[in-house]
């Protein structure tokens, strides 16, 4: 689930101490953020680099902010990190891969992260050492999990970035950490600057039309944004596999006309199911559902596949539901969302826009059961929230930011490089971009690229900040407007 | 259309508002805000990520003066407000921040969060039927979310009323185990005797992790203070360690350090950390416990002068509207009028049936000299199998009081079991009352 979240990040942020701790109350804090659980974008590509192979880029700790205190982001040790992929089309994961977690300290009568200077990913200068073994679960066409296969054994985490002083050198400490895999591929964990842009939050003068901050923001086609996730670290899982390995005839993809060609991909985060009391305790506990299913033993915390779903399209009080349930179910759950977008209504009450609000089959298919000839899986593909890729389409020589509403179709919403606007192309969709006939209207939010640079290497997103030398909330330049549809070369 | 901007309407034209509709969109995302369009606009106002509390609390006022930022600026603002308070000890934030729920409810009686806010306030004043009724009408405003759930089992809890609070957070763990859900089980637990059980889920709280260090910090001492009635310093202090490299100078943990200090014999060295940390946080916790050291120590002065800052923090809490709960009453059964302990004890264990509730008349009981009565009060806070070593204790020094040596002696083994979780008047006491035994 992404972090947006302003408000919802602030009323979350530090309950410093209850006005009665210990025996009395229990002050938990009821905010019920939960960073390592919390993934916040998936990313997922053929690189330019390794042509014959699935890339994907899957976020979780969202702002992770490098400067100012003994602030460490470990992950959940407890907890299980997914990435999933349905290469049949019916919602349901046919290929998963899953990372677990070890954490110990190395000194366990030291309490600090790290110590100067940590020269390596395996230096014993840091403290707090997480490493974890990566699995590639297979299923089959009932659901069942029929293979499991370790790819990755203790592999490193790639400690965060605490500074110069303690580590002088990241980019090497980062490279140690790239993982080989058995059967082929690789993987990093590592912090990362966080890879995606946008203008979170302007202040609204109801009277005053010179936003303050944003004057030159226009439609938001022109830059003037801010961006506020700009100079914030996140985890970054990035995982590449040969394309035998997620296809649903585990062979390499051909074309983009190919019947194996689109896989769905999405990010779960799990945790194990358990007792309030101990089963002697409590005595038995009739399960909620009936028959226990093929996962019972792990409760679903959290999951994301497109960009902004969970933000703009599912309601508030749909969005725990959201994070429990499979993609499978997406049309039975939340189809009249998609269908009758919120956003539409409210571009049409405070702008007049004349946004289509209703019987919205394009968004779906954009998003949900996918592009006829691009992002379809097979003939019937269910209607699931999962970030479909068509491998057989080959890597932009010069991606434009618009992707496919530029006819660069190796962009979003066919998969979602790095460099994908995707707040402005959604936002153009949600207008009507892909209807027939268009409604074009040239909507962004003035933010056009991440702060840092990507790299052309795995693991391709750009480097961790160390704190010291961030940018944050950096203001894009002004420029001239993009109409819509944006042309194929951006300027 | 909204009615809080008619300008808008006139200026479509230019449409140079427009970014904010991006904004806007996000906001529609985010727990809270209120709906568009139709009601009151949610708008959004901009605070950076790693704004302090004061900061925000400045900016949520400046919004709710000028009249924009609708139920959810309130709300927000009387969020801000509680999480003052916790930062501070200081209680008069939750008169503020009654105000600011009452303006977001005034604006919008069904806004989730003012709902939910004013019933985790209701909670920190200790009126838990009012918590409990504001967190079910939470829940009903937004039964698919799992927020409301922390609130109603807090105010479950305290109510005594354990197996539904047992329902509730089976339901919470059902639907997202991490750090809210787990520090919860994880009392839940200890009063029910399982302290393995508790360290287990907290350590779950540990490495699941919340937003903020503090948070963090938070689980790590409750962890400490379990392993403390483990019997295990040496892991406590480890745990509190960990909790002050996360949050220097937490001071839950910095407490913790003191137990431990006072479990190894150093009084001196307990008295100088609770002392700076009261100094910072003047909780009725840490002063009743350097009350107790320094009294231990010799230094009674310096303990009646500890013993009045509770009196004053208690005057205030009263002016903030916070109800007697059992800490207070245990303090006036040990330090002031037993027989005044005995009268609120009654009245809250009418308002709030738990087991804390029932250990506090129990022992003002037993100070007033009807240890039989004392005694019954104790096995009630007993029922649910807790080790609490001070329900121990209460019970032990009830029974023997009450002409019951054996019952008296096996209480007060289980609490002296757990002595590095006493205070050293309380060790003393138990101590002598089994020598007197034997």
């Amino acid at each position: 689930m992404k972090r947006l979240a302003i408000l919802a990040a602030l009323l979350a942020a530090a309950v410093a101490v209850p006005l009665s701790f210990g025996s009395s109350h229990r002050e938990a804090p009821r905010i019920l953020k939960d960073p390592t659980g919390d993934n916040t974008d998936v990313w997922a590509y053929t690189a330019p680099d390794a042509p014959g192979s699935l890339t994907v880029v899957a976020n979780w700790v969202p702002f992770a902010d490098p400067a100012g205190g003994p602030n460490f982001y470990p992950l959940d040790e407890n907890a299980r990190y997914y990435v999933k992929i349905d290469n049949t089309g019916d919602g349901y994961e046919d290929v998963a891969y899953r990372w677990d977690f070890q954490t110990r300290f190395r000194n366990p009568n030291s309490f600090l992260y790290a110590a100067p200077t940590v020269d390596s990913v395996n230096d014993p200068d840091v403290n707090l050492v997480q490493t974890y073994d990566l699995y590639k679960e297979t299923y089959n066409k009932n659901r069942r999990l029929v293979h499991t296969k370790r790819i990755a054994n203790d592999a490193p985490v790639v400690p965060d970035n605490v500074g110069p002083k303690t580590i002088p050198n990241f980019a090497q400490v980062e490279a140690g950490g790239v993982t080989s895999l058995r059967g082929g591929g690789k993987t990093i964990v590592a912090p990362a600057d966080d890879a995606f842009f946008a203008d979170l939050g302007v202040i609204f003068d109801g009277i005053n039309l010179d936003k303050p901050g944003r004057p030159n923001i226009g439609l938001g086609n022109q830059g003037g944004g801010k961006d506020d996730l700009a100079g914030y670290n996140s985890k970054s899982f990035v995982l590449q596999v040969p394309e035998r390995e997620v296809t649903r005839d585990g062979k390499q993809v051909a074309d983009m006309k190919a019947g194996n060609a689109v896989v769905g991909i999405w990010s779960t985060t799990e945790r194990k199911r358990d007792s309030v009391l101990s089963a002697s305790a409590a005595g038995k506990r009739k399960h909620p559902h009936g028959k226990r299913a093929q996962h019972d033993n792990w409760v679903q915390v959290s999951r994301l596949g497109n960009p902004l779903i969970n933000e703009v399209i599912i309601p508030i009080g749909k969005k725990d539901k959201f994070n429990a349930t499979s993609p499978a179910n997406d049309a039975k759950n939340f189809g009249q969302f998609a269908l009758n977008p919120e956003p539409a209504r409210l571009l049409n009450a405070l702008f007049n826009l004349g946004v289509q609000e209703t019987n919205r089959t394009d968004i779906v298919q954009a998003l949900l059961t996918g592009v006829p000839g691009l992002t379809q899986i097979g003939k019937n593909p269910a209607a699931a929230d999962t970030l479909k890729l068509n491998l057989g389409v080959a890597p932009a020589a010069n991606p434009n930011r618009f992707g496919v509403l530029a006819g660069d179709l190796a962009g979003f919403p066919n998969g979602r490089r790095l460099t994908d606007d995707v707040v402005d192309i959604e936002l153009r969709v949600i207008a009507g971009a892909l209807l027939s006939p268009p409604k074009n209207v040239p909507l962004g939010d003035g933010v056009d690229r991440n702060d840092k640079p990507f790299r052309s290497q795995f693991p391709y997103v750009a480097l961790a900040s160390d704190g010291f030398n961030s940018q944050l909330k950096r203001m894009e330049p002004q420029h001239a407007p993009v109409p819509q549809p944006p042309p194929a070369q951006l300027p | 259309m909204t009615a809080i901007r008619p300008n808008l309407l006139k200026l479509l034209a230019p449409l140079a508002a427009f970014a904010c509709a991006l904004v806007l969109f996000l906001a529609l995302g985010r727990s809270g805000d209120a709906e568009l369009p139709g009601g009151a606009a949610a708008v959004d106002v901009e605070i950076p990520p790693d704004a302090s509390t004061d900061q925000r609390i400045a900016i949520l006022q400046r919004t709710a003066r000028d009249g924009i930022g609708g139920a959810e600026g309130y709300a927000s603002l009387g969020d801000a407000y509680l999480q003052k308070a916790r930062e501070t000890g200081d209680p008069a934030y939750y008169s503020r921040a009654e105000r600011s729920f009452g303006a977001a409810l005034r604006q919008d009686p069904r806004n989730f969060d003012a709902v939910l806010g004013a019933g985790t306030l209701a909670g920190l004043r200790h009126d838990f039927r009012e918590q409990l009724r504001l967190g079910r009408a939470a829940h009903r405003l937004e039964p698919g979310l799992v927020a409301a759930l922390p609130v109603i089992a807090d105010a479950q809890i305290e109510l005594g009323r354990y197996p539904a609070a047992e329902r509730t957070l089976q339901r919470m763990l059902d639907a997202k185990p991490n750090l809210a859900s787990y520090a919860r089980v994880s009392y839940y637990r200890e009063l029910s005797g399982d302290l393995e059980g508790a360290v287990q889920a907290m350590r779950l709280a540990v490495s699941a992790g919340a937003a903020a260090p503090e948070n963090v910090a938070y689980v790590q001492t409750l962890l400490g203070d379990l392993e403390l009635q483990r019997r295990r310093p040496r892991t406590a202090r480890t745990a509190y360690l960990r909790a002050l490299a996360r949050m220097p100078r937490y001071a839950p943990a910095e407490a913790g350090l003191a137990r431990v200090a006072i479990a190894g014999g150093d009084l001196a060295g307990a008295a100088r950390r609770l002392r700076a940390v009261s100094q910072r946080l003047p909780l009725t916790t840490y002063l009743t416990l350097l009350a107790d050291v320094d009294m231990a120590r010799g230094a009674a002065r310096a303990a009646e002068g500890d013993l009045e800052v509770v009196r004053a923090q208690q005057r205030l809490l009263r002016a903030a509207g916070t109800q007697p709960d059992a800490e207070l009453i245990l303090f006036e059964a040990n330090h002031g009028d037993p027989d005044t302990a005995v009268r609120l004890g009654r009245r809250l264990w009418t308002e709030a049936p738990s087991v804390r509730s029932a250990d506090a008349l129990g022992w003002a009981l037993t100070r007033a000299g009807r240890a039989r009565e004392g005694l019954a009060w104790a096995e009630r806070a007993l029922r649910l199998g807790s080790r609490d070593p001070v329900f121990r204790l209460h019970a032990g020094l009830a029974a023997t009081a009450a002409g019951e040596p054996r019952l008296a002696a096996r209480e007060l083994r289980t609490a002296l079991a757990a002595r590095a979780a006493l205070s050293p008047l309380q060790a003393r006491d138990a101590r002598a009352a089994l020598e007197d035994i034997r």
